[in-house]
C-alpha cells in the first residue's frame, strides 16, 4: 500500500510530511510526495530524505499529468491505489476561503481514499 | 424569423456559393494542418482572396475556413504529438497517449465528431442568440454602443492571459494605431506626420497579417524539424464513433464552454479548450487516466475548439465588438463592404446573418467527414517543416495585404509590425486586445462624438444600459485585483482552478519576459504614449479629445509596465548585462558576442532572436525586390534563394516550389480579382 501526501514547502506542507511519517502502517510503506503548489519545482528527494529521516529509502515524487494541483494529487492517489492521503491546511477565515478558493477542499471532496487532514503545530503557523 | 433562415438555406443552393464554400472548408482544412496558423491565419490568408467577390460569397469561404480549422488541428497534435495550434496541444495530452497505444484512429474519430458536434452546437448558439439579442441590440442607442467598444477592448485586455497591465497597454497601443489617419468628426489628419499614405490610416489587414502572421512566421522559421516519426494509423474507426456517442454529456458542455469562451472577447480557442479540459477533469470521478489517453480528455476540449469560433461571432456580428482575433479580422472585411455590424445588421441582414450560420453548419460536417476521408494522405503535410512553408506563406500573405489598398506602403507598415508583433509575442504582451483596440479605435471615437451632442452634458451616464455596462467593465477589473492578491499571497491554497498551464517546449511565447527585452518594449510603450499626447496638443479641441484620452490611459498603463519591469529585472551576471543596441528595425540583429558560458535560456532567446532578425531583413529585401522588378519576379529570386539558405531544402525542392508559386502567381489575377504590385523596371 502508499501514502500519498500533498506536498508543499510550507508550514502545512511539512506538518502533512510529519504526520505521514506518523501515520500506524507496514514499515517502509512508501510515501508518494505530489507537488500541489503550481510552479513550485519538484522537490528533490535527497533534500526530502535529509529533513525527514523516516522518508529514507521509501520517499518517491510524482507529478500527475494534470494542470491543477488538487486534480493532479487526487490522480495520483487513483493511480497509486493509495490507502492514505495527507495534506496540511492553512488558517482561512470564512470570507478568506470565499475570496480565495482551495486546493484543500478540493482533494476533500474528489479523492477516492481515506484523507487525513492536519494543521501545523500552533508555533510554526502563518 | 423562420423565412429568413430558410431563404439563407436556399441561397446557398447557388453553385457560386457551394464552391466559396468548398473552397473554404478544404483551405480551412491544409491551414489547420499546418502548425502554428489556426484560425488567425485561415482568415488572415483567405480575406485577400475575397477583395472584389461579394459579400455573400466572401463570407461563405471565410465562415467555411473558421468552422474547420480546428477540426484538422488535431491530426498533427495526435499523430506526431506536435500540436498544429495552440488550442490542438490540449488534445495532445490524452490524443497523443492514445496514439502510442496503437489506437490512433480511435483517438481521431473521436477528436473529429466532436469537432463536428462542437461546430454543429456553435452554429445552434449562434441561431439562439439573435432572437434573443436582438430586441436588445434595437434598443442600444450611441451611449451603449459607446460602452460596448470600451467594454470589447477592457475585456480583451483584462481576460486575456497573463498580466492584466501588459494587456491594457497592449489595448492602448492599439487604439493608437487606430487614431492614425483622417479623424471621423472634423476632418483633421492625425499622426499622419503629413504622408499623403498615412492620411487613409492604416490598413487592418496590414496590421492584422503583421501583428499574427508575420510575426508567427518569424518566431517558427527557426524552429526545429520535426524528428519523431509519426505515429501509425492504427486502431478502428467504428470503436471510436461507438464510444464517442456515450460521452454525448461531455461533447455538450464542452461545446456550452466553448461558446461562452468565445463570447467574452480576447479569451480566444487556446483558453476555452483548457477550461473544458479543466472540467472534464473536474468533474471525472476516476481521474486515473488523464493525460494517459482518457477519451474524456478529447471529446470536451475538441468540441470546444471548434464552437469558440462560433461563439466568437455571436458578439461580433450583433454588437459589433471582436470576441477574437479571427472575428477581428472579418469585423473589418465587413466595414470594407459597408456592412455595419451592430443593430443594423439585425435589420437589414439577417439574411446574410443566417447565411452565416448554415455555412457554419455545413462546414463543420463536411470538414469532418473530409478528415476521415483524406487523414491518411494528408497526414503526411504535418511533417513538413515550418521554414520550406515560410516563403510561400509569406508571398501570399504580403500579395493579400496588398489587395486592400493597392500601395506597396501598406506591405512596409506590415512588415515593421511584424517586428513589433514578434517582440510582443516574446515578451508576453496579449496582441489580442492590440488588435480589438486597433479596428475598435474609430467606432469607439464615432459613437463617442454622437453621444455627447445627443445628450446634454453627462445625463447620458445615468442610462440604464450604460449603468451595466459600466458593472460590467469594472467587475473583471476587480476580479483581475482578487487574482493578483491571490497570486501574492494565496500560494499554498491557490484554488483558482485553470489547467492553463506552461507546457515545456519551444515556443517562443514570453520567452523573453523579464528581459531587457521587455524592459525596452514598456520603455518604447512609454515614449510613444508621451510622443502621441506631445503631437495631439496640435489638434483642434474636437479632433485631440480621443487621441488625448487614450495617450494619456495609455501612459498611466505603460509607465506602470515599466515600473513593475524595473522592480522584476533579475540580477544578472554583469557579462550579460552589458547594454546591446536595440535594432532599429528588427533587420540587424546581430549576435555580437557568442556567450558560452550562457545557459541555455539565454542561447535559445538569442538564436530566436537572430533567426527572426534575419527572417526580418529577408522580408525587406523582398519588398524592395518587388518595389524594383514586381510580385512575380521578386517572388521567383527570393523564394529559391530563401529556401536554399533558410530552409536548406533540396534544390530539386526549391525549384519545384519556385515554379509552382510562380505559376500560382501568374495564373491568379486571371482567376480571382486579385493585383500583383508593380516594379519600377515594369
Amino acid at each position: 500500500m502508499t501514502i500519498v501526501v500533498a506536498f508543499a514547502d510550507t508550514a502545512p506542507g511539512h506538518a502533512a510530511v510529519t504526520a505521514a511519517l506518523a501515520a500506524p502502517g507496514e514499515p517502509g510503506e512508501p510515501v508518494v510526495l505530489v507537488p500541489a503548489v503550481r510552479g513550485e519545482p519538484v522537490p528533490d528527494s535527497a533534500e526530502l530524505e535529509a529533513r525527514w529521516p523516516g522518508l529514507a529509502g521509501r520517499v518517491q515524487v510524482e507529478r500527475g499529468d494534470l494542470g491543477d494541483p488538487s486534480d493532479a494529487v487526487v490522480q495520483v492517489a487513483q493511480r497509486r491505489g493509495a490507502r492514505l492521503l495527507v495534506l496540511g491546511l492553512r488558517h482561512r477565515s470564512p470570507v478568506g476561503k470565499m475570496v480565495f478558493g482551495s486546493t484543500a477542499q478540493r482533494i476533500l471532496l474528489d479523492a477516492t481514499c481515506p484523507v487525513l487532514a492536519v494543521k501545523p503545530p500552533p508555533d510554526e503557523r502563518d | 424569423m423562420t423565412d429568413a433562415a430558410f431563404s439563407a438555406l436556399a441561397s446557398l443552393a447557388d453553385p457560386s456559393l457551394l464552391v466559396m464554400l468548398a473552397v473554404g472548408v478544404v483551405a480551412g482544412l491544409v491551414i489547420g494542418l499546418i502548425p502554428g496558423l489556426g484560425g488567425t491565419g485561415a482568415v488572415a490568408i483567405l480575406l485577400p482572396v475575397t477583395f472584389g467577390m461579394e459579400p455573400e460569397q466572401a463570407l461563405a469561404m471565410l465562415i467555411g475556413a473558421l468552422a474547420v480549422v480546428h477540426t484538422s488541428d488535431t491530426v498533427a497534435a495526435v499523430l506526431l504529438g506536435a500540436p498544429g495550434s495552440a488550442s490542438a496541444s490540449v488534445t495532445m495530452l490524452d490524443g497523443y497517449s492514445m496514439a502510442r497505444q496503437g489506437q490512433a484512429k480511435r483517438a481521431l474519430s473521436l477528436a473529429f465528431l466532436s469537432s463536428m458536434a462542437g461546430g454543429l452546437i456553435g452554429a445552434v448558439g449562434l441561431t439562439v442568440a439573435i432572437p434573443l439579442a436582438r430586441p436588445l441590440v434595437l434598443s442600444f442607442g450611441s451611449p451603449e454602443l459607446f460602452m460596448l467598444t470600451i467594454l470589447g477592448v477592457s475585456l480583451a485586455a483584462v481576460l486575456s492571459r497573463g498580466n492584466v497591465v501588459k494587456g491594457l497597454t497592449a489595448g492602448f497601443l492599439g487604439l493608437l494605431l487606430g487614431l492614425v489617419g483622417t479623424s471621423p468628426t472634423t476632418a483633421e489628419e492625425r499622426f499622419s506626420f503629413g504622408s499623403l499614405f498615412l492620411s487613409d490610416g492604416v490598413s487592418l489587414v496590414a496590421v492584422a497579417l503583421g501583428i499574427f502572421g508575420l510575426a508567427e512566421i518569424a518566431s517558427r522559421v527557426g524552429q526545429r524539424r520535426v524528428t519523431e516519426r509519426p505515429v501509425e494509423l492504427t486502431g478502428g474507426w467504428g470503436s471510436g464513433i461507438r464510444e464517442w456517442l456515450t460521452h454525448w454529456t461531455q461533447v455538450v458542455r464542452g461545446a456550452l464552454i466553448g461558446i461562452w469562451a468565445g463570447v467574452l472577447p480576447g479569451v480566444g480557442a487556446t483558453a476555452g479548450t483548457w477550461l473544458a479540459y479543466g472540467q472534464a477533469v473536474a468533474t471525472a470521478k476516476d481521474k486515473r487516466k488523464f493525460g494517459k489517453g482518457d477519451p474524456r480528455g478529447i471529446v470536451g476540449p475538441e468540441s470546444a475548439n471548434n464552437s469558440v469560433e462560433a461563439g466568437d461571432l455571436i458578439p461580433t456580428f450583433l454588437f459589433g465588438i471582436p470576441g477574437g482575433v479571427p472575428s477581428a479580422m472579418l469585423l473589418g472585411m465587413l466595414l470594407t463592404y459597408g456592412i455595419q455590424p451592430g443593430p443594423a445588421i439585425v435589420t437589414e441582414h439577417l439574411d446574410l446573418m443566417y447565411l452565416i450560420i448554415w455555412a457554419f453548419a455545413i462546414a463543420s460536417v463536411v470538414g469532418a467527414f473530409l478528415c476521415f476521408m483524406a487523414t491518411p494522405s494528408l497526414a503526411k503535410l504535418t511533417k513538413v517543416p515550418f521554414a520550406v512553408l515560410g516563403p510561400g506563406l509569406l508571398v501570399v500573405m504580403l500579395l493579400g495585404a496588398y489587395q486592400e489598398g493597392g500601395q506597396l506602403g501598406d506591405l512596409w507598415v506590415m512588415v515593421v509590425l511584424g517586428v513589433v508583433g514578434f517582440f510582443l509575442k516574446a515578451t508576453g504582451m496579449p496582441r489580442a486586445p492590440f488588435l480589438i483596440g486597433f479596428v475598435l479605435a474609430i467606432p469607439m471615437e464615432r459613437y463617442y462624438y454622437l453621444t455627447t451632442s445627443l445628450y446634454d452634458g453627462a445625463g447620458w451616464m445615468a442610462r440604464p444600459g450604460v449603468l451595466v455596462f459600466a458593472a460590467l467593465l469594472v467587475g473583471p477589473l476587480l476580479w483581475a485585483l482578487v487574482k493578483k492578491v491571490r497570486g501574492a499571497y494565496g500560494a499554498v491554497d491557490d484554488g483558482h482552478r485553470s489547467e492553463l498551464e506552461e507546457l515545456p517546449g519551444e515556443d517562443l511565447e514570453g520567452s523573453m519576459a523579464g528581459t531587457r527585452w521587455s524592459f525596452t518594449v514598456a520603455l518604447v510603450a512609454v515614449l510613444l504614449f508621451v510622443g502621441a499626447l506631445w503631437v495631439s496638443g496640435s489638434f483642434s479641441e474636437e479632433a485631440q479629445l480621443m487621441p488625448r484620452l487614450v495617450s494619456f490611459c495609455g501612459l498611466v498603463a505603460a509607465g506602470t509596465l515599466l515600473w513593475q519591469e524595473r522592480r522584476n529585472a533579475r540580477p544578472r551576471p554583469p557579462a550579460a548585462a552589458e547594454p546591446e543596441p536595440l535594432p532599429s528595425s528588427g533587420s540587424t540583429v546581430v549576435a555580437s558576442r557568442v556567450d558560452t558560458a550562457a545557459d541555455p535560456r539565454v542561447e535559445a532567446r538569442r538564436r530566436d532572436l537572430v533567426i527572426a532578425g534575419r527572417t526580418f531583413a529577408a522580408m525587406a529585401t523582398f519588398l524592395v525586390l518587388v518595389a524594383l522588378g514586381g510580385y512575380l519576379a521578386a517572388t521567383l529570386v527570393f523564394v529559391p534563394v530563401f529556401l536554399l539558405y533558410a530552409a536548406r531544402a533540396r534544390p530539386r525542392t526549391a525549384v519545384v516550389y519556385t515554379l509552382v508559386l510562380g505559376l500560382v502567381l501568374l495564373s491568379l489575377p486571371s482567376l480571382l480579382p486579385v493585383d500583383l504590385p508593380m516594379g519600377w523596371l515594369q
